[in-house]
């Protein structure tokens, strides 16, 4: 028999059975959907996140923090605003340093307006965080020693909150309120590469730490970010950091974390891999029942075609041409299945990315991984039933009701 | 051109084991229109499904054109019977999803006839049998003459040595029955070999030998010199 041939008879079949053939055909695309979407989405976020923290940085960047895996947290003993000058000074693995404290969410405003609060994230900082950060200066200037040992009330906005407050003037120079504090405006960021925190609206606003401490009211300062004068000085440089901190700080006996951008991305790749993995197991495990109910279909097919069978062979077919025929309306059944579920599988995954500002990572790979699958179930689940129909002698298959 | 000596069939094994056939003789010459007859349960059927290679025998020597049926392989038993056997069933047995068209193709395809050769032919067989305007009709639309019409052009597809017939007008009224039997006598007079197994006197009567079974064995046989 040849291959169009076959195509015709397995398609004359199928039809025959409109129905059955149609809820098989949910069934493993169903499957496949939620296989191609689970991957589509974990990478594409995955992707995302990625590029989100290698904007934060070069390779030489790391940050050093409270040990939370011994549940240590930040307190206004973990680090003083002196140290990352004094771990600049004492190890020469150190290139930059800057200490952040947080406000996380703080409004912004022009003076004498209520209305149009913005909120914002508050980086009280020192000058070096704009090399570590890899920042650029639009207009202006950054952050200053002076300002942060004077407690200047000066502020740099980024490009998106500098859009927002003045769309039409130049920021530099006015003032605006940040947690009822007046701060006037000497810097002007440059607008970042496209960035998922756009889509969120995530605006910044940097000011010397000092200044932060007392607009928060605080003394607690997060974390020490900072470059090493090379990629093979950063554990040096992390272990120099810890030391130093951990004899500056004795008396509170404090202990620390160091991170390096490599070992954020990892960890992040392990995270969310093992979500996608996860959640494409449940999705396989779909794919799996489909395949059974090809499997049960065909075998249906095969107990109640038992006399079709034997007359088949009566009028000459071979054992090699029973298999091609079942094993084709099983294949059939499963691709037709794949490549409704890629599609189904494809929209679904440009609606969760669209929802959640994400682009879709859709390989070629996970589409032809999913179809080459739903061909591997057909030819696995479609075998048993077609062997056992291949292997009746004629005359008993004919004797069958 | 049919030759078997001593074939036996036993269904089953010990205490079970029935013994349909037990010990048959019989040669067919090529041309010859053999009926087979006799009460029910004697063996008919399955001396039949062995000749027609649809069964192996558990005794016993068959020899068919010439070779030894014994010693061929399944896919070589295929082959056999796809292209020197036809057969035609009590009920008709034609596949219920494909068109009458379709039907009559399935040993071509099987032989591997390309598709146009393989619709003419079809077409030409259907046209013979006098369905040349029921193509495209599912077996379901047609009547039961005309469904055992159908299965007459499907066993001549591949112009086979021997047609094997089982009960064919079995399933038929009178006037369907004859129309059937015009057909067998046409097949019979353009020189090809029929062994066809029945019930009713005046089917078997259109055959030139009647050969009687009774507990698995050949108990009688009449030789007609005339055609009816
Ligand atoms: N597959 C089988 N398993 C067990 N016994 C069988 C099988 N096929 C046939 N038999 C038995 O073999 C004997 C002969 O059966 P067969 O079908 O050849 O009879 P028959 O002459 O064709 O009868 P009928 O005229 O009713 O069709 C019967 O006793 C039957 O019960
Ligand atoms: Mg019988």
């Amino acid at each position: 028999m040849n291959f169009a041939d076959l195509i015709q008879i397995v398609w004359e079949n199928l039809r025959a059975h409109r129905m059955r053939a149609v809820l098989t055909t949910i069934g493993i695309a169903i499957g496949i959907a939620g296989v191609i979407a689970v991957v589509a989405v974990g990478q594409g976020g995955q992707a995302v996140i990625i590029s989100e923290i290698e904007k934060m940085g070069s390779s030489l960047y790391f940050d050093i923090s409270p040990d939370y895996m011994r549940g240590e947290t930040a307190d206004s003993n973990t680090f003083s605003i002196e140290d990352p000058t004094i771990i600049k000074e004492l190890s020469p693995a150190v290139d930059k340093m800057a200490a952040i404290t947080l406000g996380p969410m703080v409004d912004v405003r022009l003076p004498n307006s209520d209305k149009n609060t913005i909120m914002a994230s508050l980086y009280g900082t020192h000058p070096d965080l704009i090399h570590v950060l890899n920042l650029s200066i639009e207009k202006g200037r950054f952050i200053t020693d002076l300002d942060v040992t004077s407690h200047s009330r000066v502020v740099v906005i980024d490009a998106g909150l500098a859009e927002d407050l003045f769309p039409k003037e130049d920021p530099l120079g006015k003032k605006i309120f940040v947690q009822d504090t007046p701060l006037t405006v000497v810097g002007v960021l440059e607008k970042a590469p496209s960035s998922m925190l756009d889509a969120f609206s995530v605006r910044m606003v940097y000011t010397p730490i000092t200044q932060a401490q007392d607009m928060l009211n605080t003394r607690v300062i997060n974390q020490l970010c900072g470059t090493a004068v090379s990629e093979e000085a950063l554990p040096q440089a992390i272990s120099d950091s810890i030391k130093i901190l951990e004899s500056r700080h004795s008396s509170v006996s404090k202990s620390y974390m160091g991170t390096t951008l490599e070992e954020q991305l990892e960890m992040v790749g392990k995270v969310t891999s093992i979500l996608t993995t996860v959640i494409g197991a449940v999705a396989g495990i779909a794919l799996l029942v489909g395949g059974v109910g090809v499997m049960n279909i065909m075998l249906v097919a095969v107990t109640e075609r038992t006399r079709e069978i034997g007359l088949l062979k009566a009028l000459g077919a071979r054992r090699r041409d029973i298999m091609q025929q079942f094993l084709g309306e099983a294949v059939a059944l499963c691709l037709l299945g794949g490549l409704i579920g890629m599609i189904v599988g494809i929209g679904g995954a440009f609606a969760i990315a669209l929802a959640a500002h994400w682009p879709p990572l859709i390989s070629v790979w996970t589409v032809l991984l999913a179809i080459g699958f739903s061909v591997i179930i057909g030819l696995f689940f479609g075998l048993y039933p077609a062997s056992r129909a291949a292997s009746l002698s004629p005359a008993e298959a004919l004797r069958h009701l | 051109m049919i030759s078997v000596s001593g074939l036996t069939k036993v269904f089953g094994s010990g205490d079970a084991a029935v013994h349909a056939l037990r010990g048959v003789d019989l040669e067919i010459s090529e041309g010859d229109f053999v009926a087979v007859m006799g009460p029910s349960g004697s063996g008919k059927s399955t001396f039949l499904s062995i000749l027609g290679c649809l069964e192996r025998p558990s005794a016993g020597e068959y020899y068919l054109d010439g070779r030894d049926v014994n010693s061929l392989e399944d896919d070589e038993l295929a082959d056999l019977r796809n292209r020197k056997l036809g057969f035609v069933f009590q009920s008709f047995n034609l596949l219920p999803r494909h068109n009458v068209l379709r039907n009559v193709e399935m040993p071509l395809i099987y032989a591997g006839v390309p598709g146009d050769e393989r619709r003419k032919r079809a077409q030409e067989l259907l046209e013979q049998v006098g369905l040349g305007h029921r193509l495209t009709h599912k077996p379901a639309e047609l009547s039961g003459g005309e469904q055992q019409r159908v299965a007459i052009a499907r066993a001549l597809a591949n112009n086979p040595l021997v047609i094997f017939a089982d009960e064919p007008t079995g399933n038929l009224d009178s006037k369907s029955s004859l129309e059937i039997m015009e057909l067998f006598q046409k097949m019979h007079r353009a020189g090809r070999t029929i062994v066809m197994v029945t019930h009713e006197p005046d089917i078997a009567a259109y055959a030139r030998r009647v050969i009687y079974f009774r507990d698995g064995k050949i108990v009688r046989e009449e030789a007609k010199d005339e055609l009816r």
